[in-house]
């Protein structure tokens, strides 16, 4: 019988106003690779921080490894690894300094940590770096050591927020291969990410998160059938005058369930019913738009799954921000000030 | 709970991870030298000495040249000889010697009046004028000194003949000091020997560098880790945040403690301070003085989010006081006022305690008081101080 590796009861962190995790429950089993999906903002990072006990939840509860994330967080904190966001290393110490200083505040024996460097070390391939300082390693090179590092203590559980962020395709693929390998040994692996492919490719089970809250949570699979095989559609219009009356009048249809605007002439349409193109078509026309081509996504990827559920095109933060008018459903997302 | 041995190992991990980030700064490193060579070189030699100018120049105006004035001159040259305190050049005018002194050549002028020999024959007071420039207050100071003295020496001269002549008429035995000075003053120091500013300023300048050092090292310390994001990685290991703040702590200790044995060795080497109390108990102190305003330190860093507004608070809290604790100038001689301010600064105390340990040879007992006065000011801001920091680090 597989135990959970996590179990989040009505978790809540408020900051002021803002409520950055929105009474959140979910399980993880142990040996699972879960990711958490959502756009920036949505609460991924501050509820890594509170798994990890870096930050006080407002209310609610939860498990790690067994233990209360209040009463024993000593005792999650020995049974946790965390790769965060930004990169914990310092720069003036060299590869196996850097190791062997946070191995030891774990109080892994002497020898033992030399005997793990040398062998995390070698997981990465980079034995022959061991006495350089890292401040002469490129952005890859680090995250390797990054993520060896949060593996030195062999937790139970690993958090990685965004490891591939800003990487190039051979590093980021080592570390998807890494991720793999200690899931393999039975370590559980939380992980947060932008990239669709890479959750799609390493997570058992994914979790998408707006406003603090899960908006979807499966299999990719099921993630994906669930829109592809139920009545939902996803395509992309291009509209060379493209302008928030438009973006509002398909908003106002009834078959329409979300509209992302990519670019200033692109947009990214979620819709149920029989055949509800025709009636988007006739919309945008009727409010003088001028459709340049319009593409109907034939297989549905993570990303279509996200846009149908939460409402919301990931990949362009800035833009939707920029745009005047607020897409999806639900209510207006409060200014994010903290 | 964790065991308070592990508290201290994991201090002791992050006190050699610091000090070994420290090591490979070279930039800090050549810093860590410097800044007590230039603050004991600045300090020292912008501060007047507090010992007497020599070579002022003067002017003469001798405007009776009878017998009795050049005798008065003969004098004066004579008894100037062994001081050298002044140097007289003549002038023939009082304009001429005003002109001079306008033009910065001399900083006064003895003006002798006619009719000076004819009073000093008569039986009649010698009197003269002398012309000061008081637009520069501390020279004018020194020559005023240098005045009297030179004059007591003349008067002084001229009383004993006197005494020695009246004696001879009546046919005493007398001792001519003992009727002109029947008072005797002798002065006898704490310190043997000269003493100097250096003195003064060397022990507060110990304990002053060391509170810099680790006062403005906190925000350094413990906020770039914070916006570098390596203290999640300290924090989500199983570390108590006790281990974190006296790790960082030690770790500033140590750098403090080189400067002030630089410190001491440079004001020993190149200013002739002396030590007459036991370096242990200086040393104490010294560690007992940083437990006193670290609290300070730290509250500074928790209310401020980052490392730019936590130095800019530390800077507020520092400058008052480096100078209202008494390092540079006795605090007997400022306005009570700020005599009222610095007895709420730790640096008073600890300076205090310093000196009279360093030059005075005080032991535990003398400075007791400024001890348990540190102690309250650490264990106090301290308990405010961590309880915040804890709380600034699960935000």
């Amino acid at each position: 019988m597989t135990k959970n590796a996590i179990e989040i009861n009505n978790l809540t962190k408020k900051f002021k106003d803002f409520t950055a995790v929105d009474n959140l429950s979910l399980t993880v089993k142990e040996g699972e690779i879960f990711g958490f999906l959502g756009p920036n903002g949505a609460g991924k990072s501050t509820t890594i921080r509170m798994l990890c006990t870096l930050a006080q939840p407002t209310s609610g509860s939860a498990k790690v490894a067994g233990y209360d994330l209040i009463k024993d967080s000593a005792k999650i904190r020995q049974n946790i690894g965390l790769v965060a966001e930004k990169m914990i290393m310092y720069d003036r110490l060299t590869a196996a300094e850097n190791l062997r200083f946070f191995g030891k505040l774990y109080s892994i024996p002497k020898q033992r940590l030399e005997e793990r460097i040398n062998e995390l070390l070698q997981l990465v391939d980079m034995q022959e770096w061991r006495n350089t300082q890292i401040n002469k390693f490129s952005t890859g090179m680090k995250q390797r050591i990054n993520v060896i590092r949060a593996l030195l203590p062999e937790p139970k559980i690993l958090f990685m927020d965004e490891p591939t962020l800003g990487l190039d395709p051979q590093t980021t693929f080592s570390i998807r291969d890494i991720t793999r390998e200690i899931n393999k040994e039975g370590m559980t692996v939380i992980l947060t990410t932008h990239a669709m492919a890479e959750a799609e490719a390493l997570s058992d089970r994914v979790a998408i998160i707006d406003h603090g809250k899960i908006a979807a949570l499966d299999t990719p699979q099921n993630l994906k059938n669930m829109i592809s095989q139920g009545d939902t559609t996803v395509f992309s219009t291009k509209i060379s005058n493209l302008s928030s009356k438009i973006i509002n009048k398909i908003k106002s249809l009834n078959t329409v369930t979300a509209v992302a605007q990519q670019d200033d002439y692109n947009l990214k349409i979620s819709a149920h019913g029989e055949n509800p193109l025709n009636e988007i078509i006739d919309a945008i026309r009727e409010e003088g738009g001028n459709i340049t081509s319009v593409t109907n996504s034939k297989e549905s990827t993570l990303e279509d799954v996200f846009l149908a559920v939460t409402g919301k095109q990931m990949r362009d933060q800035a833009t939707e921000k920029a745009a005047p008018i607020h897409h999806g459903h639900g209510p207006a997302p409060k200014a994010r000030v903290r | 709970m964790m065991n308070i041995n592990k508290i201290l190992k994991d201090s002791y991990h992050v006190m050699a991870k610091d000090l070994l980030e420290f090591r490979r700064n070279r930039m800090q490193l050549a810093a860590l030298f410097m800044m007590p060579l230039i603050f004991l070189l600045m300090f020292g030699f912008i501060f007047p000495s507090g010992g007497t100018q020599q070579h002022m120049p003067m002017g003469v105006v001798n405007l009776d040249q009878g017998q009795g004035s050049n005798e008065f001159i003969a004098q004066l040259n004579l008894i100037n000889q062994n001081t050298s305190s002044m140097d007289f050049k003549t002038y023939s005018s009082i304009d001429e010697a005003k002109t001079a002194i306008n033009q910065g050549k001399i900083y006064g002028a003895f003006i002798i009046p006619p009719g000076f020999s004819d009073n000093v024959t008569n039986g009649k007071s010698g009197d003269f004028t002398v012309y000061i420039d008081n637009s520069n207050p501390q020279s004018s100071m020194q020559v005023q000194q240098a005045l009297s003295s030179t004059l007591n020496g003349i008067n002084n001269m001229e009383a004993e003949a006197n005494v020695l002549e009246l004696a001879n008429e009546t046919n005493q035995q007398v001792n001519p000091q003992a009727i002109i000075f029947p008072y005797v003053l002798n002065v006898s120091t704490t310190i043997p020997g000269e003493t100097n500013y250096f003195n003064f300023l060397a022990p507060g300048l110990m304990i002053m560098i060391v509170m810099m050092t680790v006062m403005t090292g906190i925000p350094e310390a413990i906020s770039k880790e914070k916006e570098m994001g390596t203290f999640d990685g300290m924090l989500s290991a199983p570390i108590n945040q006790v281990s974190v703040i006296l790790g960082k702590t030690a770790a500033l200790c140590t750098k403090g403690f080189v400067q002030c044995v630089i410190v001491l060795a440079l004001a020993m080497l190149l200013f002739g301070v002396t030590i007459q109390g036991s370096l242990l108990l200086a040393f104490f102190m010294l560690l007992l003085g940083i437990f006193s305003f670290i609290g300070i330190g730290i509250l500074a860093i928790s209310m401020s989010g980052d490392q730019a507004s936590g130095t800019m608070i530390v800077n507020l809290l520092m400058f008052p006081m480096i100078f209202l604790g008494g390092v540079f100038y006795p605090l007997q001689q400022m306005p009570w006022f700020m005599q009222a301010i610095s007895q709420f600064i730790p640096l008073t105390y600890a300076a205090d305690a310093m000196r009279k340990i360093i030059l005075l040879n005080a032991g535990i007992g003398d400075v007791l008081f400024q001890m348990l006065i540190l102690v309250a000011f650490g264990v106090v801001t301290m308990a405010i101080a961590v309880p915040l920091f804890r709380k600034s680090m699960t935000r």
